[in-house]
């Protein structure tokens, strides 16, 4: 009924913002696009909403093309960044507005705003104008007045960004329950790799040009196809480091440029790697997979082969749910997650466990995952 | 500072404000008296600081000649009829410049609009003479004058107009389009209302200016329209100038534009500070 069909779409101004992106998004399907600000997300959201004529490509929900007609025509519903709530109308107008629009008798008006008022949590807020009431008021307002529009497809551009932590996760807790979003497309956009992951049926890593992988989470997070989407997901990022691939009597490993570490390439890996050896080569490291052991401590955990380093500590930060810990080693700097209660001072030695079997291998002139063919 | 410091500085800056407010102040004051006054007492060498009769009378003789109260009603008539031509054209024209300003020509075009008020209106007096006599309704009438200071309130509507429309977020109507309101009547719901306290404060400085003018009333209009700004130098006894008369005239003339910015002050404060603060 509503699925949402991308095909070739191509826009630009002066630069090529959206290039050949092709995507889908099937009915009752929360799609989620995450990518850094000014990489066109928003333009995508614009394009599919009719704010933007695309100069190339076509865009059909439910098999009807939508490309030619303006936006008004689309029955398709969006909620802005910075909310766009009319300031002159109370929070009960704005919520109506879309009601209005299709000229509905009154009385339906009223009974369809009240009921996602309360969906939302805000019956008491009705009277009020958006001057008035918190940022999390108003993305409620916001989401309300797409809500009640009943329309094909849900674009939601960065709806919970700019909130602070707490409420932010209110919502997006909220975004789980919501029924209407799950009974259409919803192409949802965001710059936080975290709301993506939890929101997501599938998720789209969004780089210059268009969209670089697209899968679900898990997918998207453990083998992601390209560096970029590497980097993008994770807090703290990967590791990065550039290295040179070499046989040593018949054991591949890797030595970071311009350093002096060296690893072993662990098993799994070997086979894909094998006809590189020589080349250059960025291996990802994930800090979850760099564990700290205390000088003296007992090594009881090595799990599959780890590789161990010595290492000084340079950078400690305690977050109370975890620790970030920046460690040097042979030249190379990497981050990695500790345990909450530990302390560690700056110029400590310690030693890294390195899981080299959760490494990820990327082509160094290309960007690309060299374990996905 | 001491407290005596203190007393001191607010004692000179509140008899500041005093000497400047009696200087405003008294030229209207002269206004209320001398209309007070009689046609003899104006005119005495040795003037009189308040009315030794007062003639309250000179109120209604203003309007022993019929078409005095008529000069009013035209004059009326022409403000409020440039004030809506000029509020229509501006309001269109702002919108063009502020959310199309390729298709409307560029900040070039409008800023040429904008010239058009700064030039001197003196320099084109007799051309707009010659213009207005060939029109087939002549110069003597209601609709030269209002087409005529369409040339110095349109301009000033249409920038200050494009100015509020620049000021009220794009995202807004868009975000109208996609409640499915048409470009229209997502103007009428959401653009309008948001521009209308700037809307109210460009009517007055448009009205107020149309009211007010005589240079070109002067010339243009005078046998079957008069506005009241050229009736008031008619206050004479041969060769005799009834000061009481023109001064009690002038100020039947003031009420109009004070009530109404006394009625529309809100707005007007509102409408002035629109571009200031955001938000």
């Amino acid at each position: 009924m509503s699925r949402l069909e991308i095909e070739g779409l191509c826009k630009g101004w002066d630069f090529p913002v959206i290039d050949r992106l092709d995507l889908t998004v099937e009915e009752g399907e929360f799609f989620v696009i995450v990518g850094p600000s000014g990489i066109g997300k928003t333009t995508l959201l614009r394009l599919v909403a009719g704010l933007e004529r695309p100069d190339a490509g076509r865009i059909k929900v439910g098999g009807r093309d939508l490309t030619d007609l303006p936006p008004y025509r689309r029955k398709v519903a969006m909620t802005f960044e910075s909310y766009a709530l009319y300031p002159h109308l109370t929070v009960f107008e704005n919520i109506a507005s879309p009601l209005r629009a299709r000229r509905l008798p009154k009385s339906r008006i009223t009974e369809t705003v009240v009921s996602v008022a309360q969906l939302l949590r805000i019956e008491q807020l009705l009277s009020r104008r958006p001057g008035e009431i918190s940022g999390g008021q108003k993305q409620r307002t916001a989401l309300g007045r797409t809500l009640v529009a009943q329309p094909d497809v849900f674009l939601l551009d960065e709806p919970i960004s700019h909130l602070d932590a707490k409420i932010r996760h209110e919502l997006r807790l909220q975004f789980h329950t919501l029924e209407e979003l799950r009974k259409v497309a919803t192409l949802y956009v965001t710059h936080d790799y975290a709301e993506a992951l939890s929101l997501g049926d599938r998720i789209g890593v969004m780089g210059a040009g268009g969209l670089l992988q697209v899968g679900t989470a898990r997918e998207i997070f453990q083998q992601p196809q390209h560096l970029f989407v590497a980097q993008h997901l994770g807090q703290p990022s990967i590791n990065v480091v550039p290295a040179a691939l070499s046989s040593v009597d018949g054991a591949l490993q890797f030595a970071a440029e311009g350093a002096e570490l060296k690893l072993p390439v662990a098993e799994p890996h070997g086979q894909a790697l094998a006809g590189r050896s020589s080349e250059r080569i960025t291996v990802g490291i994930r800090p979850q997979h760099v564990k700290v052991i205390r000088d003296g401590e007992v090594t009881t955990d090595t799990t599959g082969g780890a590789a161990v380093v010595d290492a000084t500590v340079a950078i400690y930060e305690a977050l109370g749910a975890n620790g970030i810990l920046v460690a040097e080693t042979g030249g190379v700097r990497l981050t990695a997650l500790t345990a909450p209660d530990a302390v560690f001072q700056h110029g400590e030695a310690v030693r890294l466990a390195l899981r080299n079997d959760a490494f990820l291998y990327f082509d160094a002139a290309s960007g690309r995952n060299v374990m996905v063919a | 500072m001491s407290k005596a410091n203190y007393r001191l500085v607010k004692f000179l800056f509140l008899a500041l404000m005093g000497l400047w407010l009696l200087i405003t102040l008294f030229p209207f004051y002269w206004q209320i008296i001398t209309a007070f006054k009689s046609a003899a007492e104006t005119n005495r060498t040795i003037p009189t600081f308040w009315p030794e009769v007062w003639h309250p009378q000179n109120f209604v003789s203003v309007f022993a000649e019929a078409s005095n109260f008529d000069a009013l009603v035209d004059s009326f008539i022409i403000a409020t009829g440039n004030t809506l031509a000029s509020l229509l054209l501006g309001t269109l024209a702002g919108y063009a410049f502020a959310r199309f300003p390729r298709q409307a020509g560029g900040e070039n075009l409008a800023f040429w609009v904008l010239s058009n008020r700064m030039f001197p209106p003196v320099a084109v007096v007799l051309p707009m003479f010659f213009l207005f006599d060939a029109t087939p309704w002549g110069t003597d009438s209601h609709l030269s004058l209002i087409i005529l200071y369409l040339v110095f309130n349109m301009p000033l509507a249409t920038w200050l107009m494009m100015v509020f429309f620049r000021d009220t977020p794009r995202e807004l109507e868009e975000a109208a389009y996609l409640d499915g309101y048409t470009p229209l009547r997502a103007f009428f719901k959401v653009t309008l209302p948001l521009v209308l306290p700037g809307m109210i404060s460009v009517a007055m400085l448009c009205w107020i200016f149309a009211w007010n003018e005589y240079l070109f009333a002067n010339l243009l209009v005078g046998t079957d329209v008069r506005t009241f700004t050229i009736v008031i130098p008619t206050f004479t006894h041969g060769s005799q100038t009834l000061w009481n008369l023109q001064m009690a005239f002038s100020l039947i003339a003031m009420l109009p534009p004070v009530i109404l910015f006394i009625l529309l002050r809100r707005y007007m404060v509102r409408g002035l500070s629109l571009g200031v603060v955001k938000g």
